[in-house]
């Protein structure tokens, strides 16, 4: 006690204006640590000039810093789920990939025999001479942005370690770039201060993603702050205290939000009594994508191969398929991408046989594939060698399937194509997902049998519907009779989610039903947490989830079980 | 050739996010595409260039398209922006 009262005394006698730096809040939070002062380095560029037998390799090398830059901006962004922060990785792979950036660089050394780091630099400089005159000096957002890219394709081309920082310290910089937030973040800091920066700058769009509690424009914060010194700040106030009392430490680790937060950057979605939930985008066309990411899907639960070609008449070539999983997977990082098989026939009318007397119960899906040998196998080997790529990321969903025999087929062919693949020193995820579409009643009353056999269960209830009730939902006058509220649908979902649990393996439903937010409630009554829908669905439903109890769910769902007519189901939706 | 001029309507500008999905979709057509304005020209292909702009809220572009599918181009180049780049953060919580 008296030694805390003694430090109390001597401290309030240090100049007051020295401890207390006022700035503008960012990201709240409170936090203590000590203070690391982070200055970029300027790049020092060769100023030889290159022999003509030089020109080629400082070429390649340019090529080789803009594929190294690419892959660690790839690597952290799929270690991301926020999409603001995606975004801006994405925006910095972009600068990297300007093709009129690689034609200025690769002219200047070729014409000017300037080496490479020299090269870079200077190209830079014109594009950043043209913003300085018309950004605004206080938020120099793009200079930033910019300014990065070129230190970090000359820091690779030199070799440099990356930026030097001690680790959970409260970091004090003029400006942070976002590539250098995360880089940090990977540190622990604590906690960031910046003598630049506004509430919209990319820095603080990142700090706030990371929940890193951030005080931005803190006038000469680098030169008044001693580099190792305890500090405490707080984001919400934008207080910046150096050398802080016993007390004052106290106070801002309480909240100190290092303490409390999982490592775990991931949003989770909760219902209103913390039961997390995951909801994913049913997908056709790589245009869909930005719906989906500014509605907060976590991947996608259902992606329709077929989609892309219908208009084409003809299913793309193996380099076609493997660039739109590529791009699929690139843009939703590091979230699922579950891969249906092509599903054409019935409804989705494909003219690769002849007209059937009955469609939908005829030959499409994996019965058509399966006879289509050159097809599967071509889909297959794309999806393969993208998912060696992207390990762990993609998940295999059979359409279709009405027997065990159909599972087992395609699992030797997924091991044939794995092989040849693995002869020709691709990479390959050896743990790929397999997982079957529930559609066909048979499946759903053999779920245990099926779900020894694979890795996941995706619920189709629009087909599932169809063949239990016998309606065809594409025939309007029976539209009256084709109901997705239907009581023996729900006890049929109700016996898959049952042995989904028995044998541990997941379900999910990817069917209309999902995106109707109420029945999204009874599913996850019905213990089934993951559900993929029509992207525009998904904000609606996550709100209804999570404005609602599992108990609540629970409930409904057990009524829904024990109606007996649809207009019973439907009542007891409307007053939910 | 079409040409015409656009006003950028979200509250942060053409910053990077919004450059890269308008190069990115710029480059996904045939067409070429430039972007004027107070009479400087970029390549509206290269984010750099178009982040040079430094195109703020309120600032008037006129666009330049060119090539064998400029009117898709366009009209997909000008929803883009009209929809303010589908900026969806906002300050704050």
């Amino acid at each position: 006690m008296a030694s805390e009262k003694c430090t109390k005394k001597v401290s309030s006698v240090m100049d007051v204006n020295d401890r207390l730096l006022a700035g503008t809040p960012a990201v709240a939070g409170t936090t203590v640590g000590k203070a690391c002062i982070y200055r970029r380095q300027q790049p020092i560029v060769s100023n030889e000039h290159l022999t003509e037998e030089q020109v080629e390799s400082q070429l390649a090398y340019f090529h080789q810093a803009v594929a190294t830059a690419r892959q660690e901006l790839q690597s952290l962004s799929r270690s991301q789920s926020n999409g603001d922060v995606r975004d801006l990785l994405y925006a910095q792979i972009e600068m990297i990939e300007d093709p009129e950036l690689h034609e200025k660089v690769e002219e200047e050394i070729k014409s000017n025999n300037t080496p490479v780091d020299a090269a870079i630099h200077k190209v830079f400089d014109i594009y950043l001479g043209l913003l300085s005159e018309r950004e605004n000096a206080d938020s120099p957002e793009r200079s930033v942005d910019i300014i990065d890219t070129r230190n970090r394709l000359i820091q690779i081309l030199h070799n440099d370690e990356n930026e030097q920082i001690t680790k959970e310290t409260i970091i004090i910089a003029h400006d942070l770039s976002p590539r250098e937030v995360i880089k940090f973040s990977e540190q622990q800091v604590r906690g960031l201060v910046m003598e630049q920066g506004g509430e919209s700058s990319h820095a603080v769009i990142l700090a706030r993603a990371l929940q890193i509690p951030m005080v931005v424009r803190v006038e000469q914060a680098c030169s008044r702050i001693p580099a190792g010194k305890v500090m405490a700040i707080d984001g919400a106030s934008g207080k910046v205290i150096v050398d802080p009392s016993a007390e004052i430490q106290d106070k801002y680790r309480v909240n100190d939000l290092s303490t409390v937060q999982s490592q775990s950057t991931a949003v989770q979605y909760e219902t209103a009594d913390g039961h997390p939930f995951i909801l994913r985008a049913n997908i056709g066309f790589a245009d869909e994508l930005p719906a989906m990411l500014a509605s907060g899907g976590e991947g996608i639960g259902l992606l329709r191969t077929e989609s892309a070609y219908l208009n084409n008449g003809h299913l793309g070539s193996e380099q076609e398929q493997r660039s739109l999983y590529e791009v699929l997977l690139k843009e939703t990082s590091p979230d699922i991408v579950t891969i249906r098989l092509f599903d054409a026939g019935g409804d989705k009318f494909f003219d690769l046989g002849q007209q059937e007397q009955n469609p939908n119960l005829g030959w499409r899906g994996i019965r058509m594939l399966l006879d289509e040998e050159k097809l599967i196998r071509q889909q297959l080997r794309a999806i393969l060698i993208v998912a060696g790529r992207y390990p762990g990321r993609i998940r295999i969903l059979v359409p279709m399937v009405s027997c065990l025999e159909e599972v087992t087929a395609v699992k030797k062919h997924i091991a044939d194509i794995r092989q040849e693949l693995k002869e020709k020193e691709y990479a390959v995820d050896a743990d790929i997902e397999l997982g079957i579409m529930v559609e066909v009643p048979a499946v759903a009353l053999q779920a245990d049998a099926f779900a020894r056999e694979v890795d996941f269960l995706s619920i189709g209830t629009n087909d599932l519907t169809q063949y239990l009730l016998a309606v065809d939902r594409g025939n309007e006058r029976l539209s009256n009779l084709y109901s997705q509220r239907h009581p023996a649908l729900w006890s049929l979902i109700q016996q898959v989610s049952q042995s989904g649990d028995a044998t541990d393996t997941p379900v999910s439903v990817c069917g209309e039903l999902a995106s109707d937010p109420v029945a999204a409630c009874a599913l996850l009554g019905l213990g089934i947490s993951e559900l993929s829908m029509t992207p525009t669905a998904l904000g609606p439903v996550r709100e209804e989830l999570q404005g609602h109890n599992l108990q609540e769910m629970q409930q409904l769902a057990d009524r829904l079980l024990e109606s007996t007519t649809t207009a019973e189901a439907n009542e007891l939706f409307a007053n939910f | 050739m079409i040409r015409k001029k656009v006003t950028i309507v979200n509250d942060a500008g053409l910053h990077a996010r919004p450059a890269a999905a308008l190069v990115k979709l710029a480059s996904s057509f045939k067409s070429d595409f430039y972007i004027h304005m107070y009479g400087y020209q970029v390549n509206g292909k290269s984010i750099l260039g178009v982040m040079t702009l430094a195109a703020e809220q309120g600032a008037e572009l006129e666009l330049e398209v060119s090539g064998e599918d400029e009117k898709e181009a366009f009209k997909a180049i000008t929803e883009l922006i009209n929809d303010g780049f589908g900026e969806v953060y906002q300050e704050g919580e």
